[in-house]
């Protein structure tokens, strides 16, 4: 017998039992539904970390640090165990850190093909103030990365790789919508960065004795600490987006400027010229792998951005394998769906069976027949399945998308018509591979015995 | 020509068994009507099913047109089967929730017949049996008569030379049973056919060229020409 004919046999079997059909292709729907948004889900979230790790960070940028813990992702927190005191270490985020020496950027810079490195400067403002307004304000600063190029709300930006005026600056449209103001009005206005200087540590008496005889001057004057105002002019604004992190939070200045303010607060302090961490620049057309390579040799702890990347895509991974989980729990429950309807519909069938083979329909056709019904249910099941899951994601997208606060056309769920064609034949196969015992069942049966009447 | 040489069936096995036929020797000339008679469980089916490959015998020979039927392997059976016979039964068999082509069709399916030589002889053996009109009809609106009708139309169709019919007419009353026995001595006259009814009614029995009778699985007499 022909395969098309035993296909169309197949198809109008199943149109027999429209119901019954329905109902075993709705199991198998529950599992594919679960398992296309499994897979649109974990494409999603690797497009948006793709693309924010891209808005974020220079390709051939390598973080580097002598701490693992700073350019670490898995052994973030602090650990349990006491730590050596070392002369050269620093607090960051309440960890004590290993930091980087002037000795140490000089021997980062000979690494074969570095361009440069830049040192990353921590810059706490006491307050900034914006021209035309009273109110301080609290804003981190960081340095304007040139290698990744932001949108903006008003103003330019220098081409990519060039650094902003030393005077410049670029604040987030968020600040200037707390300001109350128009991307546009800000351009041009100044904001000052109110720095203080803070020398050594005084010990509590000094401090009480300090505010018993002199009040608040002397308890300042005893902290040895010195105040000085930095100016910077608005640029621009960049644009509101939910990739680019490091855009929407801070005033953004020149390398130069924040090398500037670095060193004011640190000269005479024991954090002069010392760094938690620092970007290593690959030279265009080098290997970044192998610089960081180099690096690390050297006794560095590195990270690149595809180390990052892939450090992401594992949390990713995780999280869409338990999805993937779940929809393949009610996969195996819907097995058993297809093989009960089958086992029923061969039972069903006993004497239109045994007439096919008195006819001389071979077992091997018999039981193609029944495995193609099976596989039709499947092929059912996963339409069903992908097209709800379809469907939800385009009535859940703008909303995930409202609550997250994402932009720049960025879906969380994700469908890619490859891996949702594979699923949709591994689906049919899961269902033709369910339908097996029953169709052998068919195929063993004695025609005898099935067209038997008394 | 059908020659059947000391075919003996057994069931079950050791103590428990049951000799369905005994050293029977038969030889049925093509072109004939052959009646094997007997009752219910004297082994007449069982001749019909060694006969026609759907069992196989425990010893014996059976040739059909010298072809070897006992060596022969299951899917060489099934493939000799499909072009070569063709079955009637007392409860017709036919599918109920098909259209009368689908059901009239499959024995050409089978037979891998080209799809487009298919219409014409669906509607020719339709024809044959005067159920030209109901060719898209659903089988199971059919009357009994006309369901039998469409299994010899089944029967027919892929022109078999030799026509099994096991009770055609048990389930019909005697004016729709003339009918169909009508029917199946004309195919097996105009196309030469050889056609071998099992029954137990003798008026059936005796429009037939020849009648064999069965008793416990040995041939008691046989009348009619050879």
């Amino acid at each position: 017998m022909k395969v098309s004919d035993i296909t169309r046999r197949a198809v109008k079997n199943l149109r027999q039992a429209k119901g019954r059909t329905i109902l075993t292709s709705l199991a198998i729907g529950v599992g594919a539904f679960t398992l296309t948004l499994s897979l649109a889900l974990g494409q999603g979230m690797r497009d948006y970390t793709d693309t924010a790790l891209k808005s974020n960070m220079n390709p051939n940028a390598i973080y580097v640090a002598k701490d693992k813990q700073v350019v670490s992702f898995t052994n973030g927190g602090p650990s349990g165990a006491l730590k050596e005191y070392d002369p050269q270490s620093t607090d960051m985020f309440g960890m004590n850190v290993k930091t980087l020496g002037q000795d140490d950027i000089a021997k980062l810079e000979k690494v074969a093909d570095v361009e440069r490195i830049d040192p990353y400067y921590t810059i706490q403002a006491e307050y900034v103030t914006f021209e035309g307004f009273d109110k301080k304000y609290r804003s981190e600063t960081n340095i304007y990365d040139p290698s990744v190029l932001v949108s903006t709300a008003a103003g330019t930006l220098p081409a990519l790789n060039q650094q902003i005026g030393d005077h410049e600056a670029v604040i987030p449209e968020s600040y200037v919508e707390s300001l109350g103001k128009k991307p546009e009005e800000m351009i041009g206005k100044k904001i000052t960065l109110h720095v203080v200087k803070t020398g050594k540590q005084p010990s509590d008496e000094e401090v009480q004795a300090a505010l018993m005889t002199g009040g608040r001057d002397a308890v300042e004057s005893l902290y040895g600490a010195e105040e000085r105002n930095f100016e910077v002019t608005v640029r621009a604004v960049s644009r509101k987006s939910s990739t680019s992190f490091i855009a929407s939070s801070a005033i953004f200045v020149s390398k130069t400027k924040a090398a500037e303010i670095t060193k004011f607060m640190t000269s005479g302090t024991d954090q002069f010229e010392k760094y938690v961490q620092a970007t290593a620049i690959v030279k265009d057309g080098a290997s970044v792998d192998d610089v960081n390579a180099a690096l690390k040799d050297t006794g560095y702890h590195t990270m690149t951005a595809e180390e990052m990347q892939s450090a992401m895509f594992q949390m990713v991974n995780v999280i869409q394998a338990i999805i993937v989980g779940f929809g393949l729990l009610a996969l195996i429950a819907s097995v058993f769906g297809i093989v009960n309807t089958m086992y029923i519909s061969v039972l069903e069938r006993t004497s239109q069976i045994g007439l096919m083979k008195a006819l001389g329909m071979s077992r091997r056709s018999v039981a193609k027949m029944f495995r193609y019904e099976a596989g039709w249910i499947g092929f059912l099941g996963a339409l069903i399945g992908v097209g709800l899951a379809y469907l939800a994601g385009l009535a859940l997208n703008p909303w995930l998308a409202d609550m997250m606060n994402l932009d720049d056309g960025i879906v969380l769920l994700s469908y890619v018509w490859w891996q949702i064609a594979i699923l949709v034949a591994f689906l049919i196969i899961v269902a033709i591979v369910s339908g097996w015992l029953p169709s052998r069942k068919a195929a063993k049966l004695d025609p005898i015995e099935a067209l038997r009447t008394e | 020509m059908i020659t059947l040489q000391n075919v003996t069936k057994v069931y079950g096995k050791k103590d428990h068994t049951f000799v369905a036929l005994d050293d029977v020797s038969l030889t049925i000339e093509e072109g004939t009507s052959v009646a094997i008679v007997g009752k219910s469980g004297s082994g007449k089916s069982t001749l019909m099913h060694v006969i026609s490959g759907l069992d196989r015998a425990s010893n014996g020979t059976i040739q059909i047109d010298g072809e070897e039927l006992t060596t022969m392997k299951p899917r060489a059976i099934d493939r000799f089967r499909a072009h070569k016979m063709s079955f009637i039964f007392q409860s017709f068999y036919i599918q109920g929730n098909e259209s009368c082509y689908d059901n009239v069709s499959l024995p050409l399916e089978i037979a891998d017949v080209p799809r487009g030589d298919r219409r014409e002889r669906v509607k020719a053996a339709l024809e044959a049996v005067e159920l030209g009109d109901k060719i898209h009809s659903r089988a199971r609106d059919l009357s009994g008569g006309q369901k039998q009708r469409l299994a010899i139309a089944r029967a027919i169709v892929n022109q078999p030379k030799i026509l099994f019919a096991d009770e055609p007419t048990g389930n019909l009353d005697s004016t729709t049973g003339e009918v169909i026995e009508n029917l199946l001595f004309s195919y097996q006259r105009d196309n030469n056919a050889t056609l071998i009814v099992v029954t137990h009614d003798d008026d059936l029995a005796s429009k037939c060229n020849r009648q064999i009778h069965i008793k416990d699985g040995k041939i008691l007499a046989q009348k009619g020409g050879k």
